[in-house]
């Protein structure tokens, strides 16, 4: 089947999906988790979208992810005490692209002839530093950030009122999947990331370092983890360490799964599913049954069933 | 990038090495015999008789590192066997302590039974998720396995019955081991135990398909191993691993409580087994229980702790955190520089305990690279 082809009916499927939960939704009365669900999911999605461009360019499942995100966070709320909030936004930025630079340049490189299982292994204890280190520096204790736009109610989509933040979430998403789009298919650089990630000796052998492009690829995967950190986190009420780790990685995770792992538009696609469908499971009496939080309890239930149904998620290649 | 680097593995006995006087296999000295057995004989005092000496909780502790063992030993045949990653084995070892404090507080079982259950309740855990992501590629399972961690942690241990609520469970010694020392002992046998199926399974027709399997899953299949079976047989026995752990585990604390079982500490059972060394018993063993044993070594020996607190810090690192930030550092280090782990590191040691010439440079035999038959 030709790829256009495919993507489409993955298109379909995943978006005919959608608008059968949105419509279930409206009717039912649920319209907030509808709107939550589109607006956590886009944080999901922008977490996702790194985690598909590493495995893209590396072959790894990148468990550190959400702790380039988490650095950021850290990072903005001890800045944002000393200098205006868009330069402490840009400094969190920056350190996350440095801790990824780091990971890549001490970690990654090394590893390169090893297993993807060990590079796994690897990823994870990096993330796990991180999250002592910032148990260790900070303390254990919740803390909270301002949002970068502090009005709350200018705005109601379908009668819930969103905050600005929430707009500026969208709003990014919507802004870089138009830039990432048009870098991947228009750029040189971007179709070059794209070739390493399909031919990697193809690629090298029409004269681009594949290496350079990994270095390149970890920091744009840091830069979107850490843009979703930076402005998710605030608009949440609070953070503890490894904020993004445990709240945020395995929805996107399961977000870039459904997607299809290797797909980019996948990636947000899948992230907008799992926001909906666990704000839905959170507030919905229908879930009230399952003990604790049945949004946890929903993203493992899709995670194990596209894997089990179509392995291949939305718009990825079979396996 | 092209330093060479040692990667041990497990292969039969290497041929008796040649002495200095023509064919004859070397022969340690009646002075190198006493040598090795004053050696031997401390670390068996270590082992048996050292942890007595202590207060009745840091016994407690010596415990946990022996039970620490049997949990590295089960994610070791995950990861050193199997080439698998379970980072959802804190939810394993977990429901292990639960089903094993909820069958002896509220069914009223004996300890033998509960464990057992506790075992199984492992091993059919490991069936079920292994059954589901082994249909893709082998990173998909830590994927689920982290996933299954959270699920446990926010939804399983939430269950009021299984876990008490918010409260805890208790779970009592077993009738006979009420003593610290005696429970100790009990848990070093069960630490023989898993040693034990472990070294018989691997020496099995099975367990040698799993090494051939770990090497190359597609050579491996051409030869007619069943792939999927064993794997899935590995899932299990290691399932089973961390079940008797956490049961274990809860008798040993005679109190489970649901907040223990995070993220953070599936992690630190990952880091135990690399930097103790994959497919190396005595190196996962070592490495397993020298985690659960740092923050007493911080407390304990006096310049471990000055060096400590002299790393500047806006704060003080816990003997409780010391793990978390040394471990991570510690597996790196593993990773790039010594694949091997202790295992790779105390095996002259080893070697020259059994009698052999000791060489310091003598890392195991080399693992024969296959990437090139890699489709």
């Amino acid at each position: 089947m030709p790829d256009v082809l495919r993507d489409r009916a993955g298109v379909a499927l995943g978006a005919g999906a959608l608008a059968l939960i949105a419509v279930v939704l409206i009717a039912t009365g649920e319209k907030e988790s509808l709107v939550i669900g589109v607006i956590s999911g886009a944080a999901y999605g922008l977490l996702a979208l790194g985690l598909v461009l590493i495995y893209k360019s590396s072959g790894v499942f990148n468990f550190a992810q959400g702790e380039f995100g988490t650095i950021a966070v850290y990072v903005l709320y001890l800045l944002h005490f000393e200098v205006p909030y868009g330069l402490a936004l840009l400094g969190a930025l920056v350190a996350a692209v440095v801790f990824g630079l780091l990971l890549e340049r001490l970690v990654i490189r090394p590893l390169y002839d090893s297993s993807r299982v060990i590079l796994l292994v690897a990823t994870a204890g990096v993330a796990l530093l991180a999250i002592s280190v910032e148990i260790w520096f900070g303390d254990a204790q919740g803390k909270t950030i301002d949002r970068a736009f502090p009005t709350l109610d200018r705005f109601s989509i379908l009668g819930v009122q969103v905050s600005d933040q929430r707009l500026l979430l969208l709003g990014v998403l919507a802004t870089l999947a138009v830039v990432l789009a048009l870098f991947f298919n228009r750029t040189n650089l971007g179709l070059a990331v794209i070739g390493a990630s399909q031919e990697p000796t193809a690629t090298e052998l029409v004269g681009i370092s594949v290496r350079r492009l990994s270095t390149f690829t970890w920091a744009l995967a840091a830069l979107l983890g850490g843009l979703a950190g930076v402005i998710a986190v605030p608009d949440s009420g609070g953070f503890t360490p490894g904020i993004l780790t445990s709240a945020f990685l395995i929805p996107a995770f399961t977000a870039a799964v459904l997607g299809g792992m290797t797909s980019l538009p996948g990636a947000f696609l899948g992230g907008v599913i799992v926001g909906v469908i666990q704000a839905v499971a959170t507030s919905a009496p229908l879930f009230d049954f399952i003990p604790g939080s049945a949004g946890t309890l929903v993203v493992f239930v899709v995670l194990v069933g596209v894997l089990a149904i179509r392995p291949q998620g939305l718009l990825g290649r079979a396996a | 990038m092209a330093t060479t680097i040692d990667r041990p593995v497990t292969e039969p006995e290497p041929e008796p090495e040649q002495g200095r006087q023509g064919d004859r296999p070397f022969r340690p000295s009646p002075l190198g015999w006493l040598a090795r057995a004053v050696l031997a004989l401390a670390l068996a005092w270590l082992v048996f008789v050292f942890p007595l000496s202590q207060e009745g909780f840091e016994v407690q502790r010596f415990t946990t590192a022996v039970i620490y063992g049997i949990i590295g030993l089960s994610l070791n045949v995950l990861l050193g066997y199997v080439g698998q990653i379970s980072l959802g084995h804190q939810a394993f070892v977990g429901i292990g302590a639960f089903t094993s404090a909820y069958m002896v507080s509220v069914q009223n079982q004996p300890f033998w039974v509960a464990v057992a259950a506790a075992a199984a309740v492992g091993g059919l855990q490991a069936l079920v998720l292994g059954g589901a992501s082994l249909r893709i590629t082998g990173l998909y399972f830590a994927l689920v396995t982290l996933s299954y961690g959270l699920v446990a942690e926010q939804n399983i241990f939430q269950v009021e019955e299984l876990t008490g609520g918010g409260q805890g469970q208790a779970a009592p010694k077993p009738a006979g081991f009420e003593t610290d020392w005696r429970y100790y002992y009990l848990c070093l046998a069960f630490l023989a135990l898993v040693l034990w199926v472990d070294w018989r399974l691997m020496r099995s027709k099975g367990g040698r398909a799993l090494l051939a399997l770990q090497e190359n899953p597609r050579v491996a299949a051409t030869f007619g191993v069943n792939v999927r079976m064993l794997t899935l047989f590995a899932f299990v026995v290691s399932g089973v691993f961390a079940g008797l752990g956490g049961a274990l585990l809860a008798h040993n604390d005679t109190f489970v409580s649901p907040e223990v079982w995070s993220f953070n500490l599936a992690l630190v059972f990952v880091i135990m087994t690399v930097v103790g060394g994959l497919r190396n018993r005595a190196g996962v063993v070592i490495g397993s229980a020298f985690f659960a044993l740092l923050p007493y070594l911080i407390d304990q020996i006096g310049f471990i702790e000055d060096a400590v607190a002299a790393i500047p810090a806006p704060r003080e690192l816990t003997a409780e955190l010391a793990p978390l930030v040394l471990g991570p550092l510690l597996l790196i280090l593993t990773l790039v520089r010594a694949p091997g782990g202790i295992g790779q590191q105390i095996r002259p040691i080893q070697r020259w305990l059994g009698g052999h010439r000791f060489d310091l440079h003598d890392h195991g035999p080399k693992e024969v690279k296959v990437a090139d038959v890699r489709a």
